[in-house]
């Protein structure tokens, strides 16, 4: 396995990766995921999230996506986010 | 004694605000309608008997201030040392309110909490455990309904008497440096987690969040970028038409009539006093702020229907599907709100600029919003319409969407003006529950801005045609201008000048040239001034104009074309609103450079779209180009020339920024 991943020009822990994180453009509708990272290069930006209830281990719903915005449900709110904040949320 | 309301956006503290003081703040269905502080007396029988002020302030999520109207809450609940603080929280979203809630509880001022929108939970069958919550927070809590006054007095009477005492905190912060951000991100991840064991314990909810509903359905069919623009052009097409063709101009006409007999009534009884007297009392006076106020059931049915969709909570809708739009010009989905909140008064529009995070985008966003017609400006346009082309409906849509085009291309030239070199702007926007739009605050809202419109007419109106009037009928040496001589009046001679600089624009006679002028006071004052200078008072009945026909008494008074007339037009709906606006423009712009830059763009953008529309619009009809064409293409090339050469040496600022950037980064790859 991990000499097939190597031939491929990929380690074990990128191809999990792939698999286990991913944008919130890239993950199902209606599912319920747990925030793994955060990075809008934005210090302000990310303590606003954070404020939201938007925060690495906390639950996040995808209620409906588009190519590039979606709806979340954060806490009990729901917001409309843009892509750049759709792609800087990983889950 | 002051009472201060703090809570996350859209919790509904203008509304409990307007319910305990009797005041008509604006409220709306989406976080950031309330963009400064409010104070008022609250009614004796809240407040029994005490002297107690109610203080509103903008919604924020937490003590650290992320949009400038943030940054007025943490700040005044920090210095301005209330008696008490009321805390709004959304009981449909106690895990995120609480957040906020004990902040506030580590200051030491008693808090009480308002479970607002309590309704809401019942339907939805969530139910909170009061007593424990209260328990827990350390602070007396009660659940209360704004929107139907109940609870109210439990929560203003506990503030009153727990007024002036301290408060001890559920949760204290521990002792850190604040400088050090990983371990103030750690604190506050504690203090998450405290409120999140806090919901756990009291909060039992029958349908979670998370639950795909019918209006979910509904918003991702509005947020939709085809479907969604579609129907927000549909809705303001209905709002227009409404308000502009439909039931509006029915009850217009009604009013004139009305108008119409008091002025007759008014010359009767000056039959036997001095011509002159009769003339500025019957003709200056009722007849000019008749024209104005014959124009209000347009105006305040526009009004009403703007109202409803801020009640339901469209608006955000309407950010969210129209921001990557606006972002491609160089502006926000937020600043949709101004734009739309700008087709009933420019001021709010503007001050509604300060939920805009990005500073350039806040500014360019107060600059463009006026370009849309505010109501003040529904006068000139229903005038213009009237007279010039039989009341044709597209003279009104073209005024719309004309103001729209105007604010993308000059969003796009203050892009360019700016040199703004893509820098991240994020969007987000919440997304309130639906909900039934409210009759009954509508109509409160519109009768709030009938009165406002009405004493605006009453007084800056009144007063400024009273002295048009008395300007025109005497001339500098204060004697009475004789028939035929109009042209020696104080009015023509201060106007002539002006008007000499209009004649590319296919309007230069010194009345057109006054009305302008006056317009800036106030924009009514154009149709008010035109009724005085040109002694028409009675112009506004539509059916009777239509029923002279095309060549109609206005027209021909006024001695224009109807392309001079439509640029006549266009120049008053597009050159700077009145005064007041720009003052609003210079407090949220915080710039003298860019006060200057709006003032200029607007009077530019004014100027030029009535010289393209009278030059060409005369080329197509008469087959030659109008008065004047040749100084008016060089007045806008020298504008052009000035905004050129503006824009280069921002751009050239810029770049210089930039690189001392990337020198510091990368060595000599700029040089």
């Amino acid at each position: 396995m991990q000499a097939e991943l190597t031939l491929k020009g990929i380690t074990k822990e990128e191809a999990l990766e792939v698999k286990d994180r991913m944008t919130l453009l890239e993950a199902e509708t209606g599912k319920t995921y747990t925030v793994k990272e955060i990075n809008t290069d934005d210090d302000d930006m990310n303590s606003f999230l954070f404020r939201l209830g938007c925060y690495e281990g906390e639950p996040i719903t995808l209620v409906s996506k588009k190519k590039n915005s979606c709806i979340v449900v954060i806490k009990d709110g729901r917001y409309n986010l843009d892509e750049l904040l759709s792609e800087a949320i990983i889950v | 004694m002051r009472i201060a309301f703090a809570g996350n956006p859209n919790s509904g503290k203008t509304t409990m605000y307007n319910a305990l003081t009797g005041r008509s703040e604006k409220v709306g269905n989406w976080g950031g309608v309330t963009v400064g502080t409010k104070e008022f007396k609250i009614k004796d029988e809240y407040a029994g008997g005490k002297d107690v002020t109610a203080v509103d302030l903008p919604g924020a999520y937490s003590m650290s201030p992320f949009t400038p109207e943030e940054g007025i809450t943490s700040e005044y609940v920090r210095t301005a040392n209330p008696d008490a603080i009321i805390n709004i929280v959304d009981a449909t979203n106690l895990s995120r309110s609480l957040f906020f809630t004990t902040q506030l509880l580590e200051l030491g001022i008693p808090v009480v909490v308002a479970l607002n929108k309590s309704d809401i939970n019942e339907k939805e069958g969530t139910e909170i455990d009061v007593a424990k919550l209260s328990e827990k927070l350390k602070c007396p809590v009660f659940e209360t309904t704004s929107t139907e006054g109940k609870g109210l007095s439990d929560v203003i009477g506990k503030a009153i008497s727990l007024a002036g005492s301290s408060q001890d905190a559920p949760y204290i912060q521990a002792d850190i440096n604040l400088h050090d951000k990983a371990a103030v991100d750690a604190e506050d991840r504690k203090r998450y987690s405290f409120v999140n064991d806090i919901v756990a314990a009291v909060e039992k909810r029958k349908q979670l969040s998370s639950e795909t509903t019918g209006s979910d359905k509904a918003d991702a069919i509005l947020t939709n970028p085809v479907a969604g623009i579609i129907i927000f052009a549909a809705v303001m097409y209905c709002v227009f038409w409404i308000s502009q063709t439909a039931l509006g101009p029915a009850i217009a006409d009604w009013l004139v009539g009305w108008i119409e007999t008091f002025q007759e009534w008014v010359a009767g009884q000056l039959e036997n006093s001095p011509a002159i007297v009769s003339t500025i009392l019957a003709d200056g006076i009722v007849g000019g702020v008749g024209a104005v106020v014959g124009f209000l059931p347009l105006v305040v049915v526009m009004y009403f229907l703007i109202a409803l969709l801020e009640d339901c909570g469209y608006m955000t809708r309407v950010s969210a599907v129209m921001d990557p739009i606006f972002k491609r010009v160089g502006l926000s989905g937020k600043s949709v709100i101004p734009v739309v909140i700008g087709t009933g008064c420019g001021i709010p529009a503007i001050m509604a600029c300060r939920t805009i995070r990005d500073e350039r985008e806040r500014r360019a966003t107060s600059m463009l919003a006026t370009f849309i017609p505010c109501g003040a400006k529904i006068p000139v346009i229903a005038l213009f319409a009237g007279a010039f082309f039989a009341g044709a409906g597209w003279v009104s849509t073209i005024s719309y969407f004309l103001g729209l085009a105007l604010i993308f291309l000059g969003a796009l030239l203050i892009k360019w003006i700016t040199g703004y070199k893509y820098r991240k702007s994020f969007f987000i926007m919440e997304l309130p529950k639906w909900k039934m739009p409210s009759l009954k605050f509508a109509f409160k809202s519109m009768m709030e801005r009938a009165r406002a419109y009405i004493i605006k007419a009453a007084t800056i109106i009144l007063v400024c045609n009273l002295v048009v009037q008395l300007m025109q009928t005497y001339n500098w040496q204060f004697q009475i201008v004789e028939e035929g001589a109009e042209n020696t009046s104080i009015l023509a001679s201060i106007a002539t000048p002006f008007a000499f600089l209009l004649i590319p624009l296919g309007f230069g006679a010194w009345q057109l040239a006054a009305a302008a002028i006056t317009g800036f006071i106030a924009k009514e004052n154009v149709v008010g001034t035109l009724a005085v200078v040109y002694g028409l008072t009675a112009f506004i009945d539509v059916d009777e104009l239509e029923m002279t026909g095309g060549a109609n008494t206005v027209a021909a008074t006024m001695g224009m074309t109807a392309v001079a007339a439509l640029a006549y037009l266009f120049f008053n709906l597009y050159t700077p609103p009145c005064f007041a606006a720009i003052g609003a423009m210079n407090s949220e712009m915080q710039s003298k450079g860019w006060l200057w830059g709006a003032i200029g763009l607007q009077l530019g953008t004014g100027y030029t779209v009535a010289f393209l529309v009278y030059q060409t619009g005369t080329l197509m009809t008469e087959g030659h180009l109008g008065t004047g064409f040749l100084p008016g293409l060089i007045a806008v090339l020298c504008m052009a020339a000035a905004v050129y050469f503006i824009g280069k040496k921002t751009r050239a600022h810029f770049d210089e920024q930039y690189e001392l950037h990337r020198k510091d980064g990368k060595q000599g790859a700029a040089a």
